[in-house]
């Protein structure tokens, strides 16, 4: 059997698919940043990286086809992220002064 | 030492040739649990980029103006090279770990070394942007104009984030063009090329997450207020 885990991850041709939608995502988030969206902007930009990353995540990184405990400790680090963000944000946000 | 030695003639071709190591049952566990740990660790990479994020949310909300005038004097075209540059490199990383769990020696090597080349373009093109950004007098405490719209010392902020994460960004990629390196001559040298699997597939799991770190902060640091070009 080997350490072969072929069965357990994408074939190269899908590699070569979210490449190219990866790039398409690239080229459409430099395109938004000439379009006049205001603060919408950032919500499109962010939102497109967040569409990057788990394309990433789910295909190179194999994560689609990763044992649930794995699965589950890929997302540890993003609630500790939101925790921290959450709580500070929380904070700083609803402060009476500005500046 | 000796003793063992005689007793097993190959303890050492043992130890590092072996596929899986004793502590494991099978190799489906021992790749599992590789993952697992590299997971575990990643989480604690997302923290360590995680407290230098929120304070730039902090300041991106309350200094706005200040961050958008700062991110419009950015070179966002080579931001989005380096995006592309990078966003190839995981491609051919991929290909890399594939080529590696179909045992294909040859052809693991060839896009490990393609991936060392495209992050080395990823930091030759960081050095030059680097260096047009000093030329513009946008580089905290060494070389920074004060003729800004908004407050300097705010757009000054926005600039010492931008340093500080695209600096602990590049220092990751130093250090992931060093591993898959040092796996390429690992790769090359080792006499069984199924045990170098595992190891190849790791590296490519950091090789990744350091590239969804620059998929942020692409958008955060360099597409700022775009609206002001429309």
């Amino acid at each position: 059997m080997g350490t072969n885990m072929a069965e357990g991850e994408p074939s190269r041709k899908l590699y070569w698919v979210i490449a190219g939608a990866l790039m398409a995502l690239l080229a459409m988030t430099v395109g938004a940043y000439y379009l006049p969206l205001g603060s919408f902007g950032a919500v499109v930009a962010l939102s497109i990286a967040a569409t990057k990353a788990i394309l990433v995540a789910l295909f190179f990184m194999h994560l689609k086809y990763e044992h649930p405990v794995t699965r589950l400790f890929s997302i540890g680090g993003l609630a500790w992220l939101t925790i921290l963000m959450g709580l500070t944000l929380g904070d700083y946000l609803t402060r009476a002064y500005a500046g | 030492m000796s003793q063992a030695r005689n007793l097993n003639p190959n303890w050492k071709r043992n130890v590092s040739d072996a596929l899986l190591a004793e502590q494991f049952d099978d190799l489906k566990q021992q790749h599992t649990a590789a993952g697992l740990g590299m997971w575990a660790f990643l989480g604690t990479e997302v923290l360590f980029f995680g407290g230098l994020l929120t304070a730039y949310t902090i300041y991106r909300v309350r200094y706005s103006g200040a961050f958008g005038e700062g991110s419009e004097h950015l070179y966002m075209w080579i931001g989005a090279a380096n995006t592309a540059i990078l966003l190839t490199s995981s491609l051919t990383m991929a290909l890399a770990v594939s080529a590696a769990n179909h045992k294909d020696r040859k052809a693991a090597i060839h896009y490990l070394i393609i991936t060392v080349v495209l992050g080395a373009a990823f930091l030759g093109l960081k050095g030059v942007e680097y260096f047009l950004d000093y030329t513009d007098s946008v580089v905290p405490h060494i070389n920074f104009r004060t003729d800004w719209e908004h407050s300097a010392q705010r757009v000054e902020l926005f600039y010492v984030l931008y340093f500080i994460l695209t600096a602990l960004h590049a220092m990751h990629m130093l250090a992931g063009i060093g591993v898959l390196l040092t796996l390429t001559i690992l790769s090359h040298r080792t006499k069984n090329f199924a045990t170098k699997a595992n190891a190849i597939e790791m590296a490519g799991l950091y090789w990744h997450f350091v590239d969804i770190v620059w998929i942020f902060l692409f958008p955060l640091l360099y597409l700022v207020d775009g609206h002001k070009h429309g």
